[in-house]
């Protein structure tokens, strides 16, 4: 499969750049989700990639073949749109077998091919049906189905669950995680959704502001975000911002805000030795604040007061404020609080994201 | 929701019995004269009793009939001409104006170009003179500098041009509620342009398609002012030449309204087999709604 490679590519619609000039990797046979906020510029690179929009300058590469210029029909590429986009006057047989109909393949091979893409997406019954008899689910099977047969070496998806209810798109995630294990392809992803991203995902690749904000694995994007925007959009509860200023006292640093005064990880204290009295913005994930009674000796502790408890399960959210910021705090459902009262957390010094309030870069 | 078998007022059935006798008893007047003779057409005692005859429609059909007329002494062609010149210039002029409407529409819908709102404005004026005002123009440029009077050839010009502004605004309305996503996938599934047209946009606009052809065919089948100007015995259609066998020395009733009802044939089989097509939800299932 090729290798995909966005060499300083820019996008500008008239005289508004929608996308400065970025390069970007994808990595041979890998699944690569494109994540981000509306607006925030992945679909049009994913369109900029299957051909459907034009690059206004810069070159995207197929190993080293210049790409930009082709049509899609040249790229070898397939894609599952966000609304199916199935063909409405052709069954799902035709559907499936449009593109190898074009290419004139002999009916036999694109019967089989259709019969066995169908038969992996349990979708053998409805071959005969028109889009317009199918649910929401089934239709979206078929378009996956459509981009499958073709076997192209690239797939693209364009936030293909975000039209499904939420069990059904639980249980397609499910489904594509399976399917990219057995697929030896490129699979570009797009999605809004963090949750898709960080589960089907080999390599996560969040924008913002037509900007790459980072890339790398679930596990790098969630223990090590690059700046603020990460932070806060990787994981779920979001994580907890709160504004403070450094000072040191006694060779340790600490952050002081409304109403707390953490300790932070002597692992910082060199780089921010002389940034005492810089404003910062503390990033703290709900995981990572414990109740103050189980908390080692060492951790920060802070006082914040319980507004309520959010039951889901398996665990808790507890909804907290400290000053006139809400904070969030994940828990074990069978912790017990009582709300309307203040009560003491502690977060381990070095669970504390620090970042500078106006570059919003991680310290 | 009103429930279905809720009681009407008298007066509205007896409403739907008028209209229903304004739009039937025309039609049963046509067909009735067309069966009796011209006697009993202009008796005194005219009435609901008379032999049924299909001589009307063998003297109209006289010269395609595979066999001798007895009661006809001269079998008078025009008519039977009529129709076929009738029936080639609808059907021509409608192919036409369908091709070219649905390619106009879809370039004034999906590509971007220089004039293009005003384009697509400017068609719409066509429509909006009369086509009395266009006659004498047309006629003269028809007659004196193209030679084109008399020919299928300039009235289906004609027809086209004043058909094609119609189509082109229909078949948009309906091209522009194809989701673009669906042209998207088929230049990614490989098609080209043209693929992309005739494979995904045509069948999905095709209820648009029908609507449109049916239309165009009525008015060319219907049309009078142009084609009684531009046309010649040769090439008349239907409507004119009705209109000319009213003359001062015998209006043949029977004989016209059998030619009436021969000429409401086409456009009902034509209008049945078209709206066959229409069918609702026309791109029900492509996207999600």
């Amino acid at each position: 499969m090729p290798n995909i490679r966005f060499d300083s590519v820019e996008k500008c619609y008239g005289t508004v750049k929608v996308l400065p000039p970025f390069d970007l990797d994808f990595e041979d046979s890998e699944f690569t989700v494109l994540v981000g906020p509306s607006g925030c510029g992945k679909s049009t690179t994913l369109r900029m990639l299957a051909g459907l929009e034009d690059v206004t300058s810069g070159e995207i590469y197929f190993d080293d073949k210049p790409i930009s210029h082709l049509e899609p029909k040249d790229r070898d590429i397939a894609m599952v749109f966000q609304d199916y986009a199935l063909y409405p006057h052709m069954n799902i047989a035709k559907n499936m077998s449009f593109a190898l109909r074009l290419q004139k393949v002999q009916k036999k091979i694109i019967d089989e091919k259709v019969h066995r893409v169908a038969e992996m997406l349990g979708i053998n019954e409805l071959l005969n049906r028109k889009p317009g008899e199918l649910s929401g689910g089934q239709r979206q099977r078929v378009a996956m189905g459509r981009a499958l047969v073709r076997d192209a070496s690239t797939f693209l998806f364009d936030e293909p669950l975000s039209n499904l209810d939420a069990k059904l798109r639980g249980k397609m995630r499910t489904e594509l995680a399976e399917m990219r294990n057995t697929l030896d392809k490129n699979m570009v992803y797009v999605t809004h959704d963090q949750v898709e991203a960080m589960t089907l995902g080999d390599r996560i690749v969040v924008m913002a502001n037509g900007l790459v904000q980072q890339e790398g694995t679930a596990e790098a994007l969630f223990e090590s975000p690059v700046n603020k925007f990460v932070a806060g959009f990787i994981g779920s509860p979001p994580t907890n911002f709160l504004e403070a200023d450094l000072f040191e006292e006694s060779g340790l640093l600490f952050a002081r805000g409304e109403g707390f005064s953490l300790r932070l990880a002597s692992a910082l204290k060199d780089s921010l030795d002389t940034l005492s009295g810089r404003a910062v913005t503390l990033g703290i994930r709900p995981s990572v604040i414990k109740p103050g009674s189980e908390a080692p000796a060492d951790s920060a502790q802070i006082s914040l007061y319980v507004k309520l408890c959010e039951y889901l399960g398996a665990h808790k959210v507890i909804v907290t404020m400290c000053g006139l910021h809400e904070v969030m705090i994940e828990s074990q459902s069978s912790a017990r609080f009582e709300t309307g009262v203040e009560a003491q957390f502690a977060i381990a010094p070095e669970d504390i994201m620090v970042f500078d309030k106006n570059t919003e870069l991680r310290l | 929701m009103h429930s279905t078998n809720e009681r009407q007022n008298p007066a509205f059935y007896a409403l739907l019995a008028a209209l229903v006798v304004m739009s039937i008893a025309p039609i049963y007047l046509m067909l009735s004269t067309s069966f009796r003779l011209n006697v009993d057409v202009m008796s005194e005692t005219s009435s609901l009793l008379f032999f049924p005859t299909l001589q009307n429609y063998e003297t109209v059909l006289c010269n395609v009939l595979w066999y001798q007329l007895d009661h006809v002494d001269y079998c008078d062609p025009s008519f039977g001409r009529a129709l076929g010149n009738s029936l080639i210039i609808a059907l021509i002029s409608t192919g036409i104006t369908l091709v070219t409407g649905c390619m106009a529409a879809y370039a004034l819908v999906r590509f971007r170009f220089m004039g293009r709102g005003t384009m697509s404005m400017t068609t719409l004026m066509m429509r909006m003179v009369p086509p009395a005002v266009l006659l004498v123009p047309v006629f003269g440029i028809w007659t004196f500098q193209y030679q084109l009077d008399g020919t299928y050839a300039g009235i289906i010009m004609v027809y086209v041009a004043m058909n094609l502004p119609f189509v082109i605004w229909i078949l948009q309305s309906f091209i522009v509620q194809i989701p673009i996503q669906l042209e998207e996938a088929a230049r990614i599934d490989g098609a080209n342009a043209f693929q992309v047209f005739f494979l995904i946009v045509l069948p999905v606009i095709k209820p648009g398609l029908a609507a449109a052809s049916i239309f165009t065919f009525r008015i060319a089948w219907n049309e009078f002012l142009i084609a009684n100007a531009l046309l010649d015995r040769n090439t008349r259609t239907v409507p004119v030449t009705i209109v000319n066998s009213l003359t001062e020395y015998d209006i043949n009733w029977g004989v016209i309204m059998a030619t009436g009802m021969l000429l409401a044939i086409p456009p009902i089989i034509f209008t049945f087999v078209a709206s066959k097509q229409i069918i609702t939800g026309m791109t029900a299932g492509a996207v999600k709604g």
